[in-house]
């Protein structure tokens, strides 16, 4: 197993290192260019020219790169800013901030929407799944597969301000969406992440839901499981301890990756509520064409789904011996 | 002597504002004969502000923004959301003070006693401070502070702020001279002289008679040395003003709290009505707009300072008598314009052809209509002193265009199917404005070719000396209500350069020398009458930009505030007047 996890962990780091070479001259092979970008209303060719050198622009592009990438690992000097400790995922020269501060202060959002996010989207696609095979043909089977078409047909853009009108504008259920800092509010950290969290599962449970119906369903028309109910054992207990358990392995696997994605910033999500987690720090990144940041943030929502592919593939690595083997 | 004799009576318009439910039809043409931008005396330079009606204090009032504040070193802030936030901590050595019955602005002292006297036609400038100015933590301001923030804008991490004083004092080259305060040495008495603890002076290199108006900006200002630590003090400026940081999460939030040591005598321009100030920042526009408009919880206590409503919400707040109370709408000091490359475009006629043809109308309605601009007959906004309603081109007479006589000009001069290539944004908005722009020039006998450049390199590109392209959209604000922050940036020859803001690459010899002659007059009325006659003989004459619109502010507020003004100059939304009503 640990050999298993050397190899993928390896690979992962290949990938990542990959990754950057390409963004990285991908970006800098644009045609903006980032001191005009930070040149403000009055540019003049003096001003220019000295954002220029205090970005590094006049270095040659190979030397720029390989500043960028020791100073993940070595930390990098940024003149009047000052030093950049690693992992130094560059400066922002929009914002003068270091862009690894921005990052770590940007994450709690991200972290606690996709937590309750997640614990959402499983709880209710599983259910609507496990409720829809249990009621195979049935109206609640209808019902639960129609939900879960609804809500994979629905775009978070649309459902968002429209949730936001009834229930914060119309009813006053609930607050204006905000991510409040569990550790400062706890209650209002809740209340504030509600509809975030439930508009965002809606177009992650339906895909649990159909899979979880029809893994189920393949299971209960298992040999094992008939052996079980030939020997007496009660539907519900079959039905957990055995055909429950056989189907989750796959349905660990979508949720490992969804976690990884959702992990790395749900951008629709949080610009729609006003989140201010890592999906929202990309899009500002990207308007702004702010370079290092849109760097920064993709080399950490790779590095995030990297890891929990390799978490995802322990976790199936234990629940199969097939896969370690291989 | 007081430097500034006068500033010319501007009949600026009441445009909109609280209470007019219908933008647009109190424009340029509805005016309300207010004299604006005056030189006050030292008597209107006393504090404190002349108190808003029905002012109350207590309270938090919120201020949700699209962006962050990249910048709050008044040193460092240019963009005008920015400037408004910083006025609320920071003080300059002039200011703009309204009259909250009148609506009339005048230039005052700010940190100093009145707004400077010169001996010498403009050279030399002094000014003397006011007793009882301090920092927040009470150590009192005096000159050397003012001295030591002008020599800290020659660092080399300064490059956002406006250039003025520097370029004034040392040149264009201003860093060759001198390195800033942290390379050990001040800049010599024959530069920034601070005879004693109250009297800084300024002696520039040649006349600016505008020094009063400049010396309003956010980078003159008062900063104290012991607290600086070079680009890192943006993330914690130290406050002389009503209210001083208490939070700040760059991006996200901003909370500003009383501050203690700012004494309302020493200023005649600020209140500190409300407790605190909450900045939200970083909130989609569509998003905002739902929240004002809704005026829900904290809401209710909300503005948006310089951001626009979005588009699909225009047109409910203009016809839902719900909000007419609580709207906002008026001039911005932005005048948008189409520029005609005069280096490719060299023929006088198709210039003209193509100032015949343009759709101005259709462009400003894609834009948002009259709510966020109204049509523009020349170059200068509204917002400034000495701007006439004025036409050269006969835009705002026929702001549909007229591509059918366009085309006779073309044919006249033999140059049907010339080519233009016309540069713009690839947004949805540009894409719909390109579509308008190929089809009336088309129509017209020229042979376009749109090019759709990448948003974020729009200006990089369209920047550019040799940019390869014809026609494309810039925008210009004054910086402060003269046209001399106008129309020398935009159209002196002697600018042109790569990163320039002379887009149009304009280079008329004749024209920049009246520009020269200009800038020396010492009677700012005359100088500002004068801009406003050499900006529409530049149009008249050689045509190298097309005005479209003046753009416009318009937003609505929350209802549970009182004293929303607006800062003719910058454009916004006046944070300093406003109270949480009970």
């Amino acid at each position: 197993m640990l050999r298993f996890l050397i190899r993928r962990a390896l690979g992962a780091l290949v990938i990542i290192v990959l990754l950057i070479a390409l963004t990285y001259f991908a970006f800098f092979s644009l045609p903006t260019d980032p001191a005009r970008l930070a040149c403000s209303k009055g540019c003049t060719p003096e001003l220019l020219a000295q954002i220029r050198t205090n970005m590094h622009l006049n270095l040659p592009i190979y030397q720029q790169f390989w500043n960028y990438f020791s100073g993940l690992f070595v930390g990098q000097d940024f003149g009047t800013a000052g030093h950049c400790a690693a992992p130094c995922f560059g400066y922002s020269y929009n914002t003068q901030s270091f862009v690894w501060d921005r990052i770590v202060a940007n994450y709690p959002a991200t972290f606690v929407l996709a937590i309750g996010g997640a614990a959402i989207f499983l709880t209710v696609g599983v259910g609507l799944g496990m409720i829809a095979a249990w009621k195979q043909g049935k109206l609640a089977d209808k019902a639960a597969t129609a939900i879960g078409l609804v809500g994979q047909s629905t775009q978070i853009y649309f459902l968002g301000p429209l949730a936001m009108a009834l229930f914060v504008v119309n009813l006053h259920w609930l607050p204006q969406p905000a991510y409040i800092p569990w550790t400062q509010d706890p209650w209002g950290c809740f209340t504030g992440m509600i509809l975030p969290w439930t508009v965002m599962s809606v177009i992650f449970w339906s895909n649990y839901s159909r899979q979880v119906r029809s893994l189920m369903l393949e299971q209960l028309s298992e040999d094992h499981i008939r052996a079980a109910r030939a020997k007496g054992m009660s539907n519900t207990y079959v039905w957990w301890r055995y055909a429950l358990r056989g189907a989750m392995a796959p349905i660990i696997t979508i949720f490992g990756l969804d976690l990884g994605a959702v992990f790395s910033g749900a951008i629709i999500t949080e610009v729609t509520f006003g989140v201010h987690g890592l999906g929202y720090l990309a899009v500002i990144a990207v308007n702004q064409a702010d370079l290092y940041l849109e760097l920064g943030v993709l080399i950490f929502s790779s590095v995030s789904i990297l890891l929990f592919n390799i978490i995802v593939d322990a976790a199936y690595g234990l629940l199969d011996p097939r896969v370690r083997i291989g | 002597m007081p430097a500034l004799v006068a500033v010319s009576a501007l009949t600026l318009t009441a445009c909109g504002g609280g209470g007019t439910s219908k933008a647009g039809t109190t424009g340029a043409q509805a005016s309300a004969s207010v004299q604006n931008f005056l030189p006050g005396t030292a008597a209107d330079s006393v504090g404190p502000a002349p108190a808003i009606p029905g002012a109350v204090t207590g309270g938090t009032a919120h201020d949700i923004e699209n962006s962050g504040f990249d910048y709050l070193d008044p040193s460092q802030q240019y963009v005008n959301n920015q400037q408004e936030v910083g006025s609320l901590y920071s003080r300059s050595l002039t200011g703009y003070k309204t009259d909250p019955a009148t609506g009339k602005v005048t230039l005052v002292g700010d940190l100093a006693t009145d707004i400077g006297t010169t001996s010498d036609g403009g050279k030399t400038w002094t000014w003397h401070l006011k007793d009882g100015l301090k920092f927040q933590d009470g150590t009192p301001i005096t000159s050397k502070d003012v001295k030591y923030a002008v020599e800290r804008l020659y660092e080399d991490y300064q490059t956002q702020g406006p250039v003025y004083f520097q370029t004034w004092l040392s040149g264009a080259n201003y860093r060759t001279t001198y390195k800033g305060p942290s390379s050990g040495t001040d800049l010599p008495d024959s530069v920034i002289s601070t005879p004693d603890d109250k009297t800084v002076t300024f002696h520039f290199q040649a006349a600016h008679t505008d020094a009063s108006y400049a010396a309003s900006m956010s980078n003159i200002t008062a900063i104290e040395k012991s607290k600086d630590d070079g680009a890192k003090y943006n993330a914690h400026p130290q406050s002389i003003g009503p209210y001083m940081i208490s939070n700040y999460q760059a991006g996200k939030t901003l909370t500003l709290v009383k501050n203690p040591m700012w004494d309302p005598k020493t200023d005649p321009i600020r209140h500190q009505y409300v407790d605190s100030w909450v900045f939200d920042l970083g909130i989609d526009n569509q998003l905002m707009t739902q929240r004002l408009m809704a005026g829900q919880g904290d809401d209710k206590y909300a503005v948006s300072m310089a951001l626009n409503a979005d588009g699909p919400s225009i047109k409910t707040i203009e016809s839902d008598p719900q909000y007419a109370s609580r709207t906002m709408n008026k001039f911005l000091p932005f005048v948008d314009t189409y520029d005609i490359n005069m280096t490719r475009v060299t023929d006088l006629n198709v210039r003209k052809a193509l100032a015949t043809a343009f759709p101005v109308a259709n462009v400003q309605k894609i834009n948002g209509g009259n709510a966020t601009g109204e049509i523009a007959g020349n170059l200068v906004s509204p917002t400034v002193a000495g701007w006439k309603d004025t036409d050269p081109l006969g835009i705002k007479a026929n702001p549909a265009g007229d591509p059918a006589k366009a085309k006779a000009i073309l044919q006249a001069a033999g140059k049907l199917n010339t080519t233009i290539v016309y540069a713009y944004s690839n947004t949805p908005t540009g894409q719909q404005v390109a579509t308008a722009v190929s089809d009336a020039l088309t129509q017209a006998g020229f042979n376009v070719q749109a090019k759709p450049l990448d948003t974020t390199s729009y200006y990089t590109q369209v920047g550019k000396a040799d940019n390869g392209f014809d026609l494309y959209r810039t925008g210009w604000a004054a910086d402060w209500p003269m046209a001399s922050t106008v129309i020398p940036p935009t159209l002196d020859g002697r600018l042109i350069s790569d990163g320039g803001n002379n887009y149009s690459h304009y280079n008329n010899p004749a024209m920049n020398s009246e520009m020269d002659r200009i800038g020396q007059i010492t009677d700012i009325n005359t100088q500002d009458a004068q801009w406003m006659q050499l900006a529409d003989k530049i149009l008249a004459t050689d045509i190298p930009q097309i005005p479209t619109y003046y753009d416009k502010y318009f937003n609505v507020y929350g209802a549970g505030l009182g004293g929303v003004g607006y800062n003719q100059v910058l454009g916004t939304i006046d944070l300093n007047s406003i109270f949480v009503k009970k």
